[in-house]
């Protein structure tokens, strides 16, 4: 039990402690491809400070509203305890693959809540983007998964993990590799496919009238899922080299994590904002194509 | 050439008599390009209808001035121009005070519009069966009958404010609901205010108001200041293209007065026009950039810009609003120690703008974007009267370098650059091919830049009553100015248009059935204007000290600050 707590305080911390220095990292590489120095990889960290000290304006009403943001960060911690960093995910006996797709999903929610709520147009129009985004991202990010869980013959994370691991690379995880990749840049709201936050067109879309310690709480959700997400993908997919000490894998997970997000901030900086109908268009053809790593997984390849 | 352009002249003038029906009052030839009709403002409508329609006359501008004081009336000027045969056309309507209309033109000169509108809040003219003939420029508490541009008003004057007045916007049509852009809104660098009427994502139709800068500079113009200080105002009508409008000035009242800048000053124009040309589309590159998420293009661009605008702080002592023009030429001279920098830093500029195109052109997501985006049929663009690259991408072939040749582009000739597709992807292939195509030209002026004077000395003064129209083609398009010479050392009457102006007028053709998240980008691609920053110059009070911090402190101080405060 008490190595259940601490496991689960480790992934939280992982995930609330690290996912601004991650955040910081991106932003020198993006600076540095725009010709600028940038800030110090600490800024995300007083971004942070700065918004929680400041005052609490709030625009729609209710329990419900109040709580959103705290909620959401929630939901994304609750998701690093799904998820294996390193070791075995602490609380993998609650729950399996289908469980983490929905704890993957209620932050998503959540924001598309708060954008609803909010009493704004730009608010609204972002919201309806955010699930549009969500509903045509999901079916790649499960399919990618399924085809993980085919393989081992498990839905348990662990399961694929170890069968990852002991087999090596085949053809179906690849493929499926690639496309959990691409759900990855967009649920983390990175360009080509940050539509629903849209600053040029929308302001900020669903947190557009987000300020303060409330802001602060979204942005470190959102800093934190793309850390955990970016976990996900690198134990499910690229588990390798696996030596079974935990703190050396912990941190080879960490550094192959941020491999990762640069290439995800890599593709951030190259490319402009696609339309919502567009992208939908490029996730439909990315689940289809992940289907066929189903095919693969079926013949064993 | 001659007889070509005398068969111009007769068809013009039989088109006026034609049309006017008798009413013709005057026909006068002020300059070789300029041909003035003044009718009876009954025969208004059907003298410009039929100057579009037998002649392919493209609408300019029009000019509302209060003449009471010269000859006890109003007059209303519609400006046109015969593109292919390099001439202006003014068609004037005296109006009696008592009786202040006249018929619109808008129903036959859709380009119209605007114009109309602004001297019916200006000088109080109205016009006659406008199709919307709401309030344009003045301020929405401004109260009613009081005109501006009248003689009689005060440039000073400030009516009280009311912070409840509004503007009056249509509603929404059924089903759809309002999208509010602006008037304050990140990627508007001035304040404009876009209701957007949509049906979800999709545009089905909008209002706007605008004008919340008005600055009144026309009335400063010819109630204040005199024609040697007004270089120097129209310079600051635009943060971008500064020399534009003190060129475009400058060239209205040489014309009006008779004056010849002398070449090396119509050389250094050129050259400088050019540089403006190319920091401006740059600029716009960048600018497109961010519009869609892709800070790169942004970051880049800037940073190839950037050595232009050394460059100009080389030529004149200032990045942007450089003090060179005045009537007569210009008040200093082109540095011959800046011309190996010049060939050296625009030969760089050449380098990477090349790199930028070749990256830019390949990009299959900036494609998706932009292309198919913002439509403008040719035939739109012509009937709104859309200029500068935004009309070249739609295909019309109209650019005041070549069809109203000044300063020295009768010698330095600049190839124009057209698209047929006339959506944001053209326009954004118009400007790269404008960017190369204005470093070749600043290249050849150098070359074939002849010693002499700068400036034209003037000895008597310039006689009043005269009409000068002058064109300038400003990297957004064409910027006109028109000047009435009056008796007190400075116009009677001086009229700007910005080329801005008709291209917004395009804006709710361009974003009909698209989508949101597709008008911020095709508003980008008209390059609406805005201002840019200068160097911080600071003065001790005490001491009057003067310290100048250079790009390099300044530099210092922004990442010293961010380090320190974080």
């Amino acid at each position: 039990m008490v190595w259940l707590l601490l496991g689960c305080l480790l992934n939280v911390a992982i995930a609330l402690l690290l996912s601004p220095l991650y955040e910081g990292l991106l932003r020198k590489m993006r600076a540095a491809i725009h010709s600028r120095v940038g800030p110090p990889v600490t800024q995300p960290y007083w971004d942070l400070l700065k918004l929680l000290g400041k005052e609490d304006l709030r625009s729609g009403g209710g329990m419900a509203y109040a709580a959103l943001p705290a909620l959401t960060l929630a939901s994304v911690l609750l998701l690093a305890t799904l998820t294996p960093m390193g070791a075995a995910a602490p609380l993998a006996f609650a729950g399996d693959m289908i469980v983490v797709l929905y704890v993957a999903g209620m932050s998503a929610v959540l924001i598309m809540l708060s954008g609803m709520t909010s009493g704004s147009p730009y608010g609204s129009v972002g919201s309806s983007r955010e699930m549009m985004m969500a509903l045509s991202v999901e079916p790649a990010l499960a399919v990618s998964l399924a085809v993980g869980a085919l393989k081992a013959g498990t839905l348990a994370l662990g399961g694929m993990v170890d069968f990852q691991a002991q087999n090596g690379p085949s053809v179906s995880m690849s493929i499926a590799g690639l496309a959990f990749f691409l759900a990855l840049q967009a649920q983390s709201g990175k360009l080509p496919f940050d539509i629903a936050e849209a600053d040029q067109e929308l302001m900020g879309g669903p947190l557009v009238e987000q300020s303060g310690p409330r802001l602060a709480l979204f942005r470190w959700a959102l800093w934190a899922k793309q850390l955990v997400l970016a976990f996900l993908l690198v134990e499910v997919f690229l588990p390798w080299p696996r030596l079974g000490i935990p703190v050396v894998d912990l941190l080879a997970s960490g550094l192959k994590v941020l491999g990762v997000l640069l290439l995800v901030a890599l593709i951030d900086v190259v490319n402009p904002r696609l339309r919502i109908d567009q992208a939908m268009g490029y996730f439909m053809r990315v689940g289809l194509a992940s289907v066929s790593a189903l095919a693969f997984a079926v013949i064993g390849r | 050439m001659s007889t070509e352009h005398e068969r111009t002249l007769a068809a013009v003038h039989q088109v006026a008599a034609e049309r006017s029906n008798g009413s013709l009052l005057c026909a006068t030839q002020p300059h070789s390009d300029t041909l003035h009709f003044v009718v009876d403002r009954s025969a208004m409508r059907a003298v410009t209808g039929g100057l579009v329609d037998h002649l392919g006359a493209r609408f300019l501008i029009s000019v509302g001035t209060d003449r009471r004081p010269l000859s006890g009336d109003f007059g209303v000027l519609h400006i046109f121009s015969l593109d292919r045969d390099h001439l202006y056309v003014l068609v004037e309507s005296p109006i009696p005070a008592d009786d202040l209309r006249i018929d619109s033109i808008t129903p036959v000169v859709p380009g119209a519009a605007w114009a109309e509108r602004e001297f019916q809040d200006a000088v109080g003219v109205r016009a006659e069966g406008h199709p919307d003939p709401r309030r344009l420029l003045l301020p929405d508490d401004w109260p009613e009958g009081l005109y501006p541009l009248r003689r009689d008003f005060p440039y000073n004057f400030r009516p009280p404010a009311d912070d409840a007045a509004r503007p009056k916007l249509a509603g929404a049509p059924a089903g759809a609901s309002v999208f509010p852009m602006g008037p304050f809104f990140p990627v508007l660098e001035e304040p404009s205010y876009w209701r957007l009427f949509v049906e979800g994502e999709r545009i089905v139709g909008c209002d706007t108001r605008l004008f919340y800068n008005h600055r009144g500079i026309e009335k400063l113009g010819d109630s204040v200041l005199t024609y040697s200080a007004i270089p120097h105002l129209a310079e600051r009508i635009c943060g971008i293209c500064g020399f534009i409008h003190s060129t475009c000035y400058c060239q209205a009242v040489e014309k009006a007065a008779g004056i010849e800048a002398p070449r090396r000053a119509r050389y250094i124009r050129t050259i400088m026009l050019e540089l403006e040309r190319i920091h401006s589309h740059l600029l716009w590159l960048g600018i497109a950039g961010h519009i869609l998420g892709f800070e790169t293009v942004l970051m880049q661009t800037w940073r190839i810009r950037e050595p232009v605008m050394w460059l100009c702080e080389a030529i004149c002592g200032n990045r942007k609003t450089y003090g060179m023009n005045t009537v007569g030429g210009l008040r200093r001279d082109l540095p011959d120690s800046v011309r190996p920098e010049l060939l050296r830093v625009l030969a760089e500029v050449e380098k990477e703008v090349v790199a930028v195109r070749e990256a830019v052109a390949g990009d299959s997501a900036l494609h998706a974007r932009t292309q198919g985006v913002g439509t403008l049929s040719e035939e739109t663009a012509r009937s709104i009267c859309v200029v500068g690259p935004p009309a070249r991408a739609s295909g019309v072939a109209i650019d005041a370098r070549i069809d109203h040749p000044y300063a020295a582009y009768d010698e330095i000739r600049p190839r124009i650059v057209t698209e047929e597709a006339g959506d944001v992807w053209a326009r954004v292939v118009v400007r790269l091919g404008e960017l190369a195509e204005s470093i070749r030209l600043v290249g050849e002026g150098l070359s074939s830049i002849p010693d002499g004077p700068v400036c034209a000395e003037i000895k008597d003064e310039i006689p009043p009553g005269k009409i000068g129209v002058s064109v300038v083609e400003a990297p957004r398009g064409e910027a006109i100015h028109f000047v009435l010479t009056g008796g007190d050392n400075r116009p009677y009457r001086w009229r700007v248009r910005a080329p801005t102006y008709p291209n917004l007028q395009a804006l709710p053709a361009a974003i009909r059935d698209g989508n949101i998240a597709d008008t911020p980008i095709t508003l980008g691609s008209l390059d609406p204007c805005f201002s840019c920053t200068e160097r911080v110059e600071t003065i001790d009070r005490r001491t009057k000290a003067v310290r100048v911090f250079s790009r390099a402190e300044l530099l210092k101080m922004c990442r010293a600050r961010a380090k320190g405060g974080g």
